[in-house]
């Protein structure tokens, strides 16, 4: 699994850095249990055609949140919460991309 | 002894998948309470939130058409005044955020204007605090004992309605 940079991307003024596959287990492991939470990622992986551990793009997690959105339950709160935290990010850097363009 | 955070409850995520409240598509009964909210209280943003484990998910909303907020329906869980209703169970009021321990480096204060917020929990028949009804403005403010006493109305009636919505009575 990849880990996060030593220097992330931050959007500016947010502070905001992009998601991981790391914080997304984290994330189920806190509401399910380390060992549910794994597995619960594991199938949700497989299910996007992806292979955990090896999730290290914003779009290949959005992928994975999209699978685990369809398994229902908490784990659809779950994966609503990991594209929104994708999204913001994706907005966001967008909008700081923009804006540093314009000064340049 | 620590407790568990009460945004990391599975049966409350759950519960919150049960009700269908995860659609990033607007929410006809939220929205309407979110119109009503911003409007009784003179506010130029009102939301219908979902506290989820990480993230802060908008159900309903009135007044911010336009913004990344709205692209997005929702933001992180830490720029989130709403969760602490959730924690707290209780209405939860920032007068003027600048001042405030917590929000004045919120990123929401400091990059986007808020200033003042009040919201009231939402409740469910099973106990769970789904997220809250909240306005918003970009200028400090007081809230009066009867604006609070409006908007905890209006968040019981979200609550049955959307309950009612569930059961398919709605």
């Amino acid at each position: 699994m990849l880990q996060r940079p030593a220097t992330p991307d931050r959007v500016p003024g947010y502070n905001l850095e992009p998601p991981l596959e790391s914080d997304a287990v984290a994330s189920l492991q806190r509401v399910f249990g380390a060992e549910r939470g794994s597995v619960v990622w594991n199938d949700a992986c497989r299910a996007a055609g992806l292979f955990a551990g090896r999730i290290d793009s914003v779009e290949y997690l959005r992928r994975v949140a999209v699978a685990l959105g369809k398994s229902g339950g908490a784990a659809a709160s779950i994966a609503r919460s990991i594209e929104i935290r994708i999204n913001t990010y994706v907005r966001l850097a967008a909008r700081a991309s923009t804006t540093a363009g314009a000064r340049a | 002894m620590m407790h568990p955070d009460p945004l990391h409850d599975a049966a409350r995520l759950q519960e919150i998948s049960d009700l269908g409240l995860l659609s990033s598509d607007i929410d006809p009964i939220l929205q309407d309470v979110a119109d009503r909210a911003a409007a009784s209280l003179g506010l130029p943003v009102s939301l219908v939130s979902v506290v989820l484990d990480e993230a802060l998910h908008v159900a309903g909303s009135h007044g911010i058409t336009g913004l990344w907020l709205d692209d997005v329906k929702g933001h992180p869980v830490e720029w989130s005044f709403c969760a602490t209703s959730v924690r707290t169970r209780e209405d939860f009021v920032v007068e003027d955020a600048r001042l405030d321990d917590y929000h004045s480096t919120n990123p929401l204060v400091t990059q986007d204007g808020v200033r003042c917020y009040a919201g009231v929990p939402l409740i469910s028949s099973r106990g769970n605090v789904l997220g809250n009804l909240c306005v918003v403005g970009m200028e400090e403010r007081t809230f009066s004992a009867d604006e609070m006493e409006l908007l905890r109305g209006l968040a019981v009636e979200a609550v049955q309605r959307i309950e009612a919505r569930a059961r398919g009575h709605d």
